[in-house]
């Protein structure tokens, strides 16, 4: 296969000396979405610090494309163009109080021509979905639009990993499907690898082609959304849980004794799961 | 802040913020130097006419910002006007406090309604600019006016936050609030220096993440950005030399009636 940004051995100590980040190995396939797992204090956040080179590993490596990414001054550069993160409170990553120019930010930074940052700047605004928030000001936006904005200015950027860490945290319901449609599209119309930090474990099933569980600054487990939920105690080990769907799943079997499938933790599958086991009983 | 939100609503708001900045300059010195009631009163109606007519304010909200300093510009005008005089002085009105009158003058009359009418110009030219330019635009005018990109980067920054640590701010407020922190002289001080200490923590954490983001998408020592589509709106500069003219020519009128 063939991974768009992965790590190898890849370690990191804060400056007191404690352990960040032990020994991670991962990877996230080209077009893929990626879930990373993990309750509070796993190390998400910090293990993409590493990927954007924001922080430098200890130890081990991290690979674009198969090449070590190098740390000196022309190295980062490219690594911050290639690898784009979206902070978990837009707050933080919006310093402009015009919308426009904030989402310009990187596109300059990458020393292009104006005519080509304008481009990409309409782009980036109409693809979130923000391009009628260009006259308001930062603070007079609701937390998912500013949310929306600051993915626009690290698309602006056109990377080809885009990094998310907790990117449904804060938002309403529908803003939550909002986002992570938009993630979708841009897995789907531009190829982008997109890794996700998050422990809204719903949406994992739905939207994840993959997915890594963290725990303690290591990689405890990576499999299919389906392989990971078959170990419900290995989630909870760590804080987390099943998707609501798969526990009832669960449920269903063990206090039941009902024959179905571990793997169903969507609506879908549960559905169907359901029309089954009924079309199973009438031909008893 | 409140004018913030009309500037981005300006029909004004895409023409470049320096000619904007030359009109309520030049509009702004002319008023001050006559020193005069008819070119103040011109002056704050022409920026009336200016916002209303072409930034599209509607004339309810602008009377509603000509409110704000009246109360100050009352007060002033007040203790300017007032004075005590020794019984038997021409007063216009006066009343006998003890020995003396407490009153005024034609003169401290005509001082007073001059500094109250200079006044009210001044911040009708002020009001033109901040109710058609955002704060944005205007760190962009002064960045082309040349002052320093340190000071410029800093003022963005500052606005920025100003509204970030406000919502910090509030909220802790309403958490001190909704445990009875305010309850009492003693418990108010305590909270708020609480509060105080906390919006700073919050604040210096803040900078930390800031930095960090914008480390990740290529920071590299200036804060660069590209504006949104300006119309260079140099058909404003005819108007402002229409405006100064027209000041000047209200001034000339007034001399002559006197004279």
């Amino acid at each position: 296969m063939n991974p768009a940004i992965e790590t190898r051995q890849l370690c990191y100590a804060y400056e007191d000396g404690t352990t960040a980040l032990d020994h991670i190995t991962l990877s996230a396939q080209r077009g893929s979405i990626t879930g990373v797992l993990g309750s509070n204090g796993a190390g998400k956040s910090t293990l993409f610090l590493n990927l954007n080179g924001v922080f430098t590993p200890q130890s081990g490596q991290v690979l674009l494309n198969g090449v070590p990414v190098s740390y000196d001054r022309k190295g980062l550069t490219a690594l911050r163009r290639r690898v784009g993160i979206v902070f978990q409170d837009p707050d933080d990553q919006l310093f402009s109080a015009d919308v426009y120019r904030d989402v310009s930010f990187g596109g300059v930074n990458l020393g292009l021509p104006p005519e080509e940052v304008r481009r990409r700047v309409e782009e980036a605004l109409v693809r979130t979905g923000t391009a009628g928030l260009r006259d308001r000001p930062t603070h007079a936006l609701s937390y998912g639009q500013k949310k929306r904005v600051a993915i626009a200015g690290v698309l602006v950027m056109e990377p080809e990993v885009l990094i998310l860490d907790e990117p449904t945290a804060g938002l309403d319901p529908q803003g939550v499907s909002e986002i992570m449609r938009l993630l979708v599209r841009l897995r789907d119309s531009l190829g982008m690898t997109v890794l996700i930090a998050t422990h809204d474990m719903d949406i994992v099933p739905l939207y994840c082609d993959y997915a890594y569980l963290l725990g303690g600054g290591r990689v405890l487990r990576g499999g299919t959304p389906e392989e990971l939920f078959a170990d419900p105690e290995a989630l909870r080990a760590n804080h987390l849980r099943l998707p609501r769907i798969a526990h009832l799943m669960e449920v269903l079997r063990q206090a039941d004794g009902l024959d179905t499938h571990r793997s169903a933790a969507t609506i879908g599958a549960a559905r169907r799961e359901i029309l089954r086991l009924l079309k199973e009983e009438e031909k008893l | 802040m409140g004018t913030d939100r009309y500037a981005y609503q300006s029909r004004l708001r895409r023409v470049a913020p320096l000619p904007k900045l030359v009109l309520a300059a030049a509009a702004l010195v002319v008023c001050l130097c006559c020193d005069s009631v008819w070119v103040g009163l011109t002056t704050v109606l022409a920026m009336g006419i200016l916002i209303t007519v072409l930034g599209g304010l509607p004339v309810k909200v602008y009377l509603h910002f000509l409110k704000v300093p009246l109360a100050f510009l009352v007060v002033g005008g007040i203790t300017i006007l007032i004075h005590s005089y020794p019984t038997g002085t021409a007063t216009l009105a006066a009343l006998p406090v003890g020995e003396r009158l407490w009153g005024f003058t034609a003169g401290d009359l005509d001082q007073a309604a001059r500094l109250f009418c200079k006044a009210m110009g001044a911040v009708g030219c002020m009001y033109f600019l901040s109710l058609n330019t955002p704060v944005t635009d205007l760190t962009m005018a002064l960045e082309r006016l040349r002052v320093p990109r340190l000071a410029v980067e800093l003022m963005e920054l500052i606005y920025r936050f100003i509204f970030v640590l406000g919502a910090t701010a509030a909220n802790i407020r309403l958490a001190q609030e909704s445990r009875l922190g305010y309850q009492g002289f003693r418990r108010s001080v305590r909270s708020l220096g609480e509060l105080s200490s906390m919006v700073f923590l919050r604040a210096w954490r803040k900078a930390q993440s800031i930095y960090t983001a914008l480390e990740a998408r290529g920071y590299a020592g200036s804060l660069a950005t590209l504006a949104g589509d300006y119309t260079p709106g140099l058909w404003l500069l005819p108007l402002t030399v229409a405006i100064a003219g027209g000041q000047l020519l209200v001034y000339g009128l007034e001399r002559m009636a006197v004279g």
